[in-house]
């Protein structure tokens, strides 16, 4: 069995066969691992210090010199030390990439300058991020009131924030909950139709220059139009086939998979900013600082919720949706065309879906996963909320982003997730049928 | 185009560690999925909690590789309490929901900083093999076998160990099933009122199955693990889950031969789209006129692409797989 002879065409084989496994373990592992191919190298670190000022209304940013940063590993071994320049850059070389934690000297900016941002004097780089040889990192500063937060207004902000990822859930969450009480499917896609719409939105805003004003509209009946080709394409199809839930959920589970790919295909591992209204600065209200932006959004989501919950309480339509999520035959035998309240029920899921994926794509940055990061605290909002109604999927919605921003405050917000888990494990344990759920639905 | 290089590469994948990973965890989810009717979506976990059990073991607690097995059960039951105690007793999708987000916390525990000291972060674990490699009676660096199977001495025990395995989980679980006990689990999934009637107790059998198959898992994990020589968190991510799933759907639910065939076929396909891809886009991007179709970057999204559409087809048009019974596969548990 064993070749002596021929020693270099058989390592000659062997390398390809390294390689090849080593790419298909690199594919494995995370789907974006040939977006970040490895160049070798140098790395380093690129601090840049900006100053914003409001000059009559609009942003403008100014460079700040002779600000010290400096660069340790995880553990706190210093690796490197700078001041800005001119243009506010501070270059730190490191050794490899690897996980580093960059940190500003506060007490280094002129007089009556803070972090805008107080939580970001240190911050943890990922090795993931190092999508190029040099990895930015930019910090902003102005004109601060008072240094440093105190406790509740720690709390205070943590809450806006949380109501404002709570009311991005509940508009994702309502559709995922309303095709479950009609349908009977648990759609683990639906993060993709999320991604659909910040996709979308990117594409008009960024690459067409359209104003997200104008843009917006069209994505949600684009997203709109995308929930209805699901169920058009696929899951009508299969129901009329005959096959199971359960076949059809895992139906919904390769759809996922395929779909998050071609995103990653057409868009890229990195994740990418809308041009509209970008660059911000922090409206003081109180002791919250928010951006126009984000206060903006926040007002509109809660606008677009009370009015999908007013649509669902009083209009006709509204109420069929509702009869049908309840029980299907009792609907169809009173007379409510069920497979049109389907077709409308995906319509509005998807295009719901779609405006959170514009939401969260102002909010943070659009990328190829940046729904199906949130799928899984869909799933606990409608849980919680009880499968299959949509009021439970708006009140789970806004309950777990509070939660989860809340935790934030004592549990690393890598680990933003578990907190999530935890309530939704709770639940199932106390009261499987959720707040507004129905115990006939769970056994 | 070689196509010499890539048909040998090809072949080569059906008995390569990956195969033999696959086939292991698909044994295991075969059991829950395929036998019980448990959706189980976080089988990547209990790969890590046997990975993790491993790497853990050197590490930190200083004592011998094989402790990694006990070690990695218990990590395993206690995973499968966490996600059956709240939904074995509700419908099947709540297990669903409830395994892929511990899968993704679980991930995201070992991958923490916080927790770096422990689980090592997103660098992983990568100095426990040792005393695994010591009793390697293969040369590391010298090439054994006949083209296209040719394996390095490191590699080779890892292949032989691992279909070794393969062969004593599939003669146990081809025993298991036809067991009384392997009937009542059939039967849970047919009709789990009627077992309850009969007086068993549907609770403690799903949660067996649960965890025997979590159990099947962990040895996947650990393949895995002492092939690679380190643990890393990312290859626990959930698609794994759906991999795995996938070549399970292709060999054919309920079947004993279809995990392993399916894992085997799973990645035949897989290398073989991966090569032609690399192929065609290693000099530049693959154009039409002006159109560039795919670039070197984009190749394993489309590969992962048809993964997802594959799953999608044989669940719609060919549920039973290759090996599998279409009256097995009634999959639908509600």
């Amino acid at each position: 069995m064993l070749i002596q002879g021929r020693q270099s065409i058989s390592h000659f084989w062997l390398k390809v066969f390294l390689t090849l496994l080593c790419s298909c373990v690199a594919g494995i592992g995370f789907v974006s691992g040939s977006a970040k191919a490895a160049e070798d190298g140098e790395f380093s670190i690129i601090a840049s210090v900006q100053n914003q000022t409001l000059v009559s209304g609009s942003t403008s940013r100014a460079p700040l010199e002779g600000v010290a940063i400096k660069v340790t590993k995880v553990d706190g071994t210093l690796i490197g030390e700078a001041i800005t320049g001119a243009d506010g850059l501070g270059k730190v070389p490191v050794p490899s990439r690897d996980d580093y934690v960059i940190e500003i000297d506060i007490s280094t900016l002129p007089d009556g300058l803070v972090l805008i941002d107080a939580t970001k004097q240190k911050v943890f780089i990922n090795q993931d991020l190092f999508t190029t040889n040099n990895k930015r990192v930019t910090f902003f500063t102005g004109q601060g009131a008072e240094a440093g937060a105190s406790t509740i207004e720690r709390i205070l902000q943590r809450l806006s924030d949380g109501i404002r990822l709570g009311l991005i859930i509940a508009m994702c969450a309502v559709g995922l909950s309303l095709v479950f009480g009609t349908t009977g499917l648990t759609n683990f896609a639906h993060g993709e139709m999320v991604t659909f719409g910040g996709m979308i939105a990117f594409f008009l805003n960024v690459t067409l220059e359209i104003p997200i004003l104008i843009s917006g509209p069209v994505v949600i009946v684009l997203g709109g139009l995308f929930g209805l080709a699901f169920n058009w394409a696929i899951f009508a199809r299969l129901n009329k086939r005959g096959i199971g839930l359960i076949s059809q959920l895992v139906v919904t589970v390769g759809l996922s998979i395929m779909l998050r790919n071609i995103y990653l295909f057409k868009f890229g591992g990195r994740t990418k900013q809308l041009s509209s209204y970008s660059k911000q600065v922090n409206l003081e209200l109180g002791p919250i600082g928010i951006t126009p932006r984000d206060l903006t959004t926040a007002i509109l989501g809660i606008i677009i919720l009370v009015s999908t919950a007013l649509f669902l309480q009083r209009s006709r339509l509204g109420k069929a949706i509702r009869a049908v999520s309840d029980n299907v035959q009792l609907a169809s035998a009173t007379g409510i065309d069920t497979r049109k309240v389907i077709k409308i029920v995906w319509f509005a899921g998807g295009a719901l879906a779609a405006t959170g994926g514009i939401f969260r794509g102002l909010d943070e940055q659009v990328s190829f996963s940046m729904g199906s990061d949130l799928i899984f605290l869909m799933f606990a909002a409608i849980t919680l909320g009880g499968l299959g109604s949509a009021f439970g999927a708006l009140i789970g919605g806004i309950f777990i982003g509070i939660f989860v921003e809340m935790s934030s405050l004592y549990f690393p917000s890598e680990l933003k997730a578990a907190p999530a888990l935890f309530i939704l494990i709770v639940v199932l344990i106390v009261r499987p049928q959720g707040i507004l759920g129905k115990s006939q639905r769970v056994g | 185009m070689d196509w010499n290089q890539i048909i040998q590469n090809t072949i080569r994948a059906c008995v390569g560690v990956d195969a033999i990973y696959f086939a292991v965890a698909a044994l295991g989810l075969n059991i829950q999925f395929g036998y019980t009717g448990l959706v189980n979506f976080g089988q990547a976990a209990f790969m890590a909690c046997g990975s993790y059990g491993l790497g853990m073991t050197a590490q930190y607690f200083g004592i011998g590789l094989w402790w990694g097995i006990p070690i990695g059960i218990l990590f395993v039951i206690i995973l499968a309490l966490i996600v059956g105690v709240p939904t074995l007793r509700l419908r099947a999708d709540y297990l669903a929901i409830v395994t892929i987000a511990t899968a993704e916390i679980v991930r995201l525990f070992v991958r923490s900083v916080k927790l770096r000291n422990i689980f090592g972060g997103t660098e992983g674990i990568s100095n426990f093999s040792r005393e695994y490699r010591e009793l390697n009676p293969f040369e590391p660096g010298k090439t054994y076998g006949f083209a296209p199977f040719q394996f390095s001495g490191y590699t080779l025990i890892t292949v032989l160990v691992g279909w070794t395995l393969v062969a004593i989980f599939s003669f146990l679980v081809w025993q298991l099933m036809r067991s009384p006990w392997g009937r009542v689990i059939k039967g849970i999934r047919e009709d789990e009122d009627a077992v309850r009637s009969l007086g068993k107790n549907v609770y403690a059998y799903k949660m067996q199955s649960l965890v025997i198959g979590g159990i099947i898992g962990m040895f996947a994990g650990m393949i895995l693990a002492l092939d690679r020589g380190s643990v890393q968190p990312d290859n626990y991510s959930r698609d794994v889950t759906f991999y795995i799933l996938t070549a399970l759907v292709l060999g054919g639910l309920a079947k004993v031969a279809g995990s392993v065939v399916g894992a085997m076929l799973f990645w035949v396909i897989f290398v073989f789209s991966d090569n032609v891809l690399r192929e065609l886009t290693r000099n530049g991007p693959l154009r039409f006129g002006d159109f560039t179709v795919i670039q070197s970057t984009q190749v394993g999204a489309v590969n992962y692409m048809f993964v997802g559409l594959g799953l999608m087809l044989l669940m719609t048009y060919r549920p039973q797989g290759l090996f599998g019974n279409r009256t097995e596969m009634a999959l639908d548990g509600r």
